[in-house]
């Protein structure tokens, strides 16, 4: 007990100054950190809070001004029921796992070329960064070009190669797997790089040691390289899913969601309840599932990397 | 034993070669096609030898619109740029500094912002930029803008800092000055590198950025990627046009992004050794 009555008795000695001292010890990170919590904060509150009171209410162009309903759950369960939605959470998640999955073997195939010593790194490393750097709307527009059933040079070429023609864009079968093409181009080099990076921060001994064991190359990837990565690799998988989970511009402009939705992600889905429906209490609660999701999976991922940091 | 090791280095630089190609395959052909005149744009075979010529690019200057929506697109960028490096710059010099209980947590809770969808939260920031009167400004996107550009930036700045030896700070700090003192004048001028690349990147996203300037913004505060789009009208899809207006988008990206490779990937990796 004496210390504590000692530490009053010396605040009050000097009022004010030693306790503000601690005080501010303590808050100085607050300092550094607060303001830019705090600007996010004042930006998102607004729009996060009046999206979740119009998902509970019901709000259509046409009966908007007759007053908006409360409806309480009733957007979610017909959301829920409805083909469409469900449809366009398959879509996303289909394209998130292929296009996460062939962006890390390649990803890390290449991250694994570039690790050797190779003359002129600087240039390569610079090329190969310029895809994920392109503006989507760029990219989308002119993978449309490239992909086109008369003009493309993609069949040109295939149809030189005596491969018929592929009606990439307007066939369901294919959209997808060229949607998928287009987004492995924009962002193996994201994931490539960030692996490399990982790659060149790990020590010298535990391969050595191995070597000298007489493991092969793919022994040493396998049982030392990936473990050591781990860390990498799961902050490179949480940027990608951010990123692929959301897509909105390459779809857009590539399939605007078609033929016959097969394209239709999340994304696209609000876009059209919200923006050409206008029905923004069913968009709302789409959106929030949505958010619920990303976060789920994202808080899953961040304990995986919180994890082993500890 | 030599002849094996040729050919490895072979096919490595093989592979490395093929995945230039590739990579910049689709760049390539963009700013050809721009170049092309209209009427060879769809000419099948493909016509690779044909006289350069402008224009597309007069097509795309006609009317003096181009040159106004450059304007905000740069405008927007650069000041979305600067307000998120003042607060992420702090941001992360804390990140960086402080160990306090749930650091980890924090930092990954700072990426929030950058994990909401855009399009979940545009109708609500569409409703209120619509009752303070900034649709159609350069405003509405500068604030939209900085809810990816701010968690960016404390990304980026953080792994630069966590670089800066503690050591350095401290004899600053015993020298009298304070600890604002010494970020200010010991640790920020070592990050220069790493800031200028985290201002590059958040410039490019905010120069690339699609959905938000689409749907808040009109004739007015139209940004060049909207801009692009606009070239595909009911009747016909302007072709040239669009090469020659996305290769003058692509042009300052790909500039930037070449000048600060290193500390651009350094920056976004760092955090994933790190944390």
């Amino acid at each position: 007990m004496d210390w504590i009555e000692g530490g009053t008795s010396a605040v009050q000695a000097v009022p004010g100054a030693v306790a503000w001292r601690r005080f501010f010890k303590r808050a100085e990170p607050a300092l550094y950190i607060g303001p830019a919590f705090l600007v996010i904060a004042i930006i998102l509150v607004y729009p996060l809070g009046y999206s979740l009171w119009l998902s509970f209410h019901e709000w259509t162009l046409r009966g908007f001004r007759q007053g908006v309903p409360w409806v309480g759950l009733e957007n979610y369960r017909s959301l829920l029921a409805s083909p469409e939605f469900l449809n366009s959470l398959r879509i996303t998640f289909t394209f998130v796992i292929s296009a996460i999955t062939i962006e890390f073997i390649l990803g890390m195939g290449l991250a694994l070329l570039l690790h050797h010593d190779l003359r002129g790194k600087g240039l390569i490393r610079s090329i190969i960064l310029l895809p994920m750097m392109c503006t989507n709307v760029v990219i989308g527009l002119t993978w449309r070009l490239l992909l086109n059933y008369e003009f493309g040079l993609i069949n040109y070429y295939l149809s030189q190669l005596g491969i018929d023609r592929v009606e990439w864009l307007s066939k369901p079968a294919v959209a997808m797997p060229a949607v998928i093409l287009v987004d492995v181009w924009n962002t193996t080099s994201f994931v490539a790089l960030l692996l490399l990076a990982g790659l060149q921060s790990l020590p010298d001994e535990p391969f050595e040691a191995a070597r000298i064991d007489g493991a092969s190359s793919w022994q040493l990837f396998i049982y030392i390289t990936l473990p050591l990565l781990r860390q990498t690799i799961l902050i490179a998988l949480l940027w990608r899913l951010i990123d692929t989970f959301r897509i909105f511009d390459v779809v857009y402009l590539l399939t605007a969601g078609g033929p016959a939705r097969a394209t239709e992600t999340v994304s696209i889905y609000i876009y059209r309840y919200g923006f050409q429906s206008f029905n923004l209490g069913f968009a709302s609660a789409a959106s929030y599932l949505m958010i619920l999701i990303m976060l789920v999976l994202a808080a899953l991922l961040a304990r995986a990397i919180g994890r082993i940091q500890e | 034993m030599k002849l094996r090791r040729t050919i490895n280095a072979g096919l490595t630089y093989f592979a490395v070669i093929l995945a230039l190609l590739l990579s910049f395959f689709p760049i390539a052909y963009l700013l050809i096609t721009s170049f092309k005149p209209p009427e060879l744009t769809f000419a099948i075979p493909p016509v690779w030898a044909f006289n350069p010529t402008l224009q597309n690019y007069a097509d795309v200057f006609a009317g003096g619109t181009f040159t106004r929506y450059f304007l905000n697109s740069l405008t927007i960028a650069l000041v979305t740029t600067s307000v998120a490096l003042l607060f992420g710059t702090f941001a992360g010099y804390g990140f960086a500094r402080f160990q306090f209980r749930g650091t980890t947590w924090m930092r990954l809770g700072s990426l929030v912002p950058q994990m909401l969808p855009p399009i979940t939260i545009i109708v609500p920031l569409y409703v209120l930029f619509n009752s303070f009167r900034l649709i159609d400004t350069l405003w509405a996107l500068i604030v939209s803008y900085l809810t990816f550009s701010i968690p960016l930036s404390i990304w980026m700045m953080t792994s630069f800092f966590a670089d800066v030896p503690r050591e350095l700070e401290e004899s600053a700090m015993i020298d009298g000055c304070t600890r604002l003192g010494a970020l200010i004048r010991v640790s920020l001028p070592i990050v220069a590198p790493g800031l200028a690349a985290t201002a590059i990147l958040s410039f490019i996203y905010c120069w690339n950025e699609f959905l938000y300037a689409v749907i808040l913004t009109g004739r007015d505060a139209r940004t060049l990627p909207v801009t692009i789009t606009s070239y595909m009208t009911n009747k016909a899809i302007l072709w040239g046009r669009i090469a020659a207006s996305g290769s003058l988008v692509l042009v300052p990206v790909l500039a930037f992004a070449l000048l600060a490779q290193r500390y651009l990937v350094r920056g976004l990796s760092r955090g994933a050794i790190k944390g």
